[in-house]
């Protein structure tokens, strides 16, 4: 049996963490000892190299819950753990093509910057972003205006 | 005009091709030419997937939008096609130039 220190030494985590996880219910103690320390077997150990690449490849406590759920289940089988993994790829690739987007936008203010020692009243960076906000801002109000003479 | 379906779907996945091939039958019950229907490999086609907003297949498009993100009942796949071809007919009648 390992105590909390030994297998956070040996899983590279703190012990904090392993408390962590018990807590979401993605790690417990094979049993506690008489003066109430957590006690665990190498298969805690596994367990938390499991976590810990899972949260590398993007998955969240929960998403790696289901996973470790899939794992323990009799009835579950690779297709499972498959169309999990096909998901996150499809929600990594939309939060890529959002950060794109985002970047695009960045270059765009960028490239109208001249890189002047200007005083910032004049920073073509702020008046975009503020001419922006406007944008949005007029757009808004003139949806919201809109809306109800829609319905009319 | 055309209604164009498309199935996104990943592949091994014995759920989605069972309700993949029941929604299948309802086009061909319909046997109606102006239907058109496409699987989609998600893992082939990711860009494609992510720019209509595919999260979680099976999905369903329809004429290149989002239409459903699970696979829908027979029942409302079936509207959903009806009224899609009812329009598709509208709009035939008032602009026969974009008739295909």
């Amino acid at each position: 049996m390992l105590t909390i220190g030994k297998v956070a030494a040996r899983a590279q985590v703190s012990a904090d963490s392993i408390r962590f996880y018990e807590r979401e219910g993605l790690l417990s103690p094979a049993q506690k000892s008489e003066s109430g320390y957590r006690l665990y077997t190498d298969e805690a150990i596994r367990r938390l190299n499991f976590i810990k690449h899972a949260q590398q490849c993007g998955f969240s406590l929960a998403e790696i819950r289901e996973l470790l759920e899939l794992k323990g289940h009799d009835r579950a089988c690779c297709n499972d753990v498959y169309r999990v993994a096909v998901e996150k790829k499809l929600q990594l690739e939309a939060k890529i093509k959002a950060l794109k987007t985002m970047s695009q936008a960045l270059n765009r203010l960028i490239e109208v910057c001249s890189r002047d020692t200007k005083p910032l009243d004049e920073c073509p960076i702020l008046a975009a972003l503020e001419s922006s906000i406007a944008r949005e801002t007029i757009r808004s109000r003139g949806a919201a205006k809109r809306r109800p003479e829609a319905h009319s | 005009m055309t209604v164009k379906i498309e199935a996104f779907y990943t592949p091994g996945c014995s759920k989605c091709a069972q309700a993949k091939e029941t929604l299948k039958s309802i086009v061909e019950k319909l046997g109606d030419e102006r239907i058109t229907w496409r699987d989609v490999n998600v893992l082939e086609e990711i860009d494609y997937a992510v720019e209509l907003g595919v999260l979680s297949p099976p999905a369903i498009a329809i004429d290149g939008a989002l239409v459903f993100h699970a696979l829908p009942s027979a029942e409302k796949f079936t509207r959903e096609l009806l009224k899609r071809l009812e329009q598709s007919v509208r709009d035939d009648a008032q602009n026969p130039a974009r008739k295909k």
